[in-house]
């Protein structure tokens, strides 16, 4: 390392200086959150249940659900008691004993009672509880001990309600649901989710999905990418305007391209599916999107079209840097046009082809916008990969936990991809050549 | 390699072309078809009887198209600019600055771009539900940086290590600090290779989907390729509609290719090709 430029500063602490807020920017934003995945995949989070929307490592109260509960759960029981009669008021004197019962138990937690005046203050001024006021840990027995006593207290009450003796059933036993729903309970469950996937029939069938896309649809793009490469190698009129159009595909949005495709495919008004009729390689057009094996020729055929002129592209490039003498060379010795490719061709792009081919999979292999928009993983999950699962189970049924451990098998199948090309390519990957 | 390009050759390409391009011609014919040339044996036809343009006009005013084009170029532009300032100092320290650790920054940018971005996706979402950012632009720039920056860095890094070296060491020789020849000596022909870098970001930006699907979900902040997507209709998918909007999407985009295609392709084979 070279000391000491003008201002004081060595080469060394300059470059990382400048090199600092790019990493952290990487750090904080991208790889963090890959392992926060991988610690929610292992805790029940369910973003539509108020007491899982995040993980909890310690038994708590969620004050802002409990003032929204308790006050009002006591309040109602008091009318309700009013205008009861004989047993049925006794019966509710004694579900609001328990009710108080809970109140001192919980109360009794001088953290509690603060937080909980704080938080009654804030809510009745309208404004937000912040999340640090809202939870408070309460112990293990404590939160066992109410927690059954509000399970008995929402049975009691159940009960008279289908006995019809209440004024405001649904009242009182909404307001005792949501008492239950702010006591909140530690939600690790350890690898539970991976071993449920393991056994998973879905799992499995969008992990064979995926790997049969990636594997047809990379394999055909490389022999038509090396094709169209070889053939347009040469000096012709109109090249620029070739390679502009051949960029087009590439540069158009994958989910406007899915979009496009799923028009064209369609069984009723769609063209290619009525080409694909006619010259008889479907039986009817219909067939296309609504059958398993068709839907995954569909989409494969999708992002054969997308993908096919990069692959071209950069296989064009490599074939640049061959120098023609090789050719010339051989031509002398007499090898022919088939030989040339096996022996001058192919090897000379090694690079090329493996660098093409570890992008083009780890593309293919995390597919989703084309996917989603074309099929939506239909008909009967037949096209479905394993991001489109993880993107349901996440956002349709709101299950973060389960998802988020898809979403990581995701990773470790890629990471795993990565690490086999990394060991073909060797430095090649990194190394530039320039010899720094 | 091989000598001229004769009939067949031609005759290859022009079938070539036709295929790859048949797609979006037929896109372009049936956004100018009026709804009732839609179904029926009307759809296999490619020239519409009346063509009209009244798909462009519904775009605009029953749907809120502009918007999304708006939502887009706003975060795509934010996107790029923030991203492509940040990876260019970081680029420069890393194709002509001489420390250690450099490979190791290069692998994890690598590796960083290799990311599927489902495994990144519930933590972020939870994060910006908390905050309060979901719907925001910002809740969408910031998510970008994970594609958008390493893409930067990679594509900028190598630009940057072609520069001749030669020049930087005659500016300090001649007395320049690193700042000058910085400035005075390296960032004037690092222009091109930003310019194509920036390209291929804003590209990346705004053809995004799956954080805008999941992180930007009212009407008002959907960005196009999401809105296009979600188009709906009373009783069928708006088609025509569709292509109508893809059309548009597609025009700038093509335009861009067109005008930078030397750069584009440079910039897409710069690293995979050794030289």
């Amino acid at each position: 390392m070279k000391k000491g430029t003008r201002k004081g500063l060595s080469e060394g602490s300059l470059a990382w200086l400048l090199v600092i807020p790019a990493l952290l920017l990487i750090l904080v934003i991208a790889i963090f959150p890959v392992f926060r995945s991988f610690w929610l995949s292992l805790h029940d989070v369910r973003l539509n249940d108020a007491t899982k929307r995040t993980t909890h490592s310690h038994y708590g109260v969620d004050l802002e659900g409990y003032a929204n509960s308790m006050p009002f759960l006591l309040s109602a029981l008091d009318q309700e008691i009013k205008k009861a009669e004989g047993a049925t008021q006794k019966r509710l004197t004694q579900v609001k004993a328990k009710v108080e019962n809970v109140r001192s138990t919980l109360e009794k937690d001088s953290r509690v009672r603060k937080n909980f005046q704080r938080v009654d203050e804030l809510l009745f001024e309208g404004k937000a509880v912040p999340e640090n006021l809202r939870l408070v840990n309460i112990e293990e027995k404590k939160a066992r001990i109410s927690e059954s006593q509000i399970s008995q207290i929402r049975a009691d009450l159940k009960a008279m309600e289908q006995e019809g003796v209440l004024n405001h059933p649904k009242r009182v036993t909404g307001l005792a649901k949501g008492l239950q729903e702010c006591l909140i309970e530690p939600n690790f469950v350890g690898l539970k989710y991976y071993r449920i996937y393991l056994t998973d029939e879905r799992m499995w069938a969008s992990l064979t999905n995926t790997l049969v896309f990636t594997g047809i649809s990379v394999g055909v793009e490389l022999v038509l990418g090396i094709a169209i490469a070889l053939l347009i190698n040469r000096q012709f009129v109109g090249r620029g305007l070739v390679r502009a159009s051949v960029l087009i595909p590439w540069a158009l949005p994958t989910a406007v391209a899915a979009l496009m495709w799923k028009f064209l495919f369609d069984g009723q008004n769609g063209v290619m599916a009525k080409i694909f009729a006619e010259i008889g390689l479907i039986p009817n057009m219909g067939t296309l999107l609504t059958t398993k094996f068709w839907s995954m020729f569909a989409v494969i055929f999708a992002d054969v079209w997308k993908t096919t002129p990069f692959m071209a592209l950069l296989i064009l490039a490599g074939l640049q840097t061959i120098p023609k003498s090789l050719y010339e060379a051989a031509e002398v010795d007499g090898a022919s046009r088939i030989q040339q490719f096996f022996k001058i061709t192919l090897p000379m792009l090694r690079t090329t082809i493996l660098v093409a081919l570890l992008f083009r999979i780890l593309d293919a292999f995390r597919v989703f916008d084309l996917i989603y928009v074309l099929t939506g993983g239909g008909p009967a999950n037949a096209t479905e990969t394993i991001s489109v699962y993880a993107y349901k189970t996440m956002f349709a049924q709101m299950n973060f936990g389960a998802g988020s451990a898809l979403a990581v098998i995701v990773f470790i199948c890629i990471a795993i991809i990565s690490m086999l090309f990394v060991k073909l390519l060797g430095r090649d990957l990194i190394s530039d050549g320039s010899g720094k | 390699m091989r000598k001229n390009a004769g009939f067949w050759f031609y005759l290859f390409l022009a079938a070539f072309l036709l295929v790859m391009l048949f797609p979006f011609i037929w896109q372009v014919l049936t956004s100018l078809k009026p709804s009732g040339e839609l179904f029926g044996e009307h759809a296999f036809r490619p020239i519409p009887d009346h063509p009209t343009v009244e798909n462009y006009v519904k775009v605009f005013t029953q749907r809120p198209f502009a918007t999304y084009l708006w939502n887009s170029t706003w975060v795509a532009i934010v996107t790029t600019a923030y991203c492509v300032f940040v990876a260019a100092i970081a680029a420069y320290a890393i194709a002509r600055l001489k420390f250690k650790g450099k490979t190791i920054i290069l692998g994890i940018t690598l590796a960083v771009s290799m990311f599927p971005q489902i495994a990144t996706i519930s933590p972020i979402f939870m994060f910006m539900e908390k905050m309060g950012l979901t719907n925001s632009y910002t809740g969408l720039i910031i998510p970008y940086t994970t594609f958008a920056l390493p893409l930067a860095l990679w594509n900028l890094t190598n630009f940057f290590r072609k520069i001749p070296f030669e020049l930087e060491e005659a500016a300090k020789m001649d007395g320049a600090t690193t700042w000058q020849a910085l400035w005075r000596v390296i960032f004037p022909l690092a222009v091109p290779g930003t310019f194509t870098t920036a390209i291929l970001v804003f590209i990346a930006a705004w053809n995004e989907f799956f954080f805008a699907l999941t992180l930007n979900t009212e009407e008002s902040m959907k960005t196009v390729p999401v809105g296009i997507a979600l188009f709906q209709g009373r009783f069928s998918i708006p088609w025509a509609e569709i292509s109508a909007a893809s059309v548009i999407v597609t025009i700038p985009l093509v335009l861009m290719v067109l005008l930078f295609q030397r750069r584009i392709v440079a910039g897409l084979t710069t690293g995979a090709v050794k030289e």
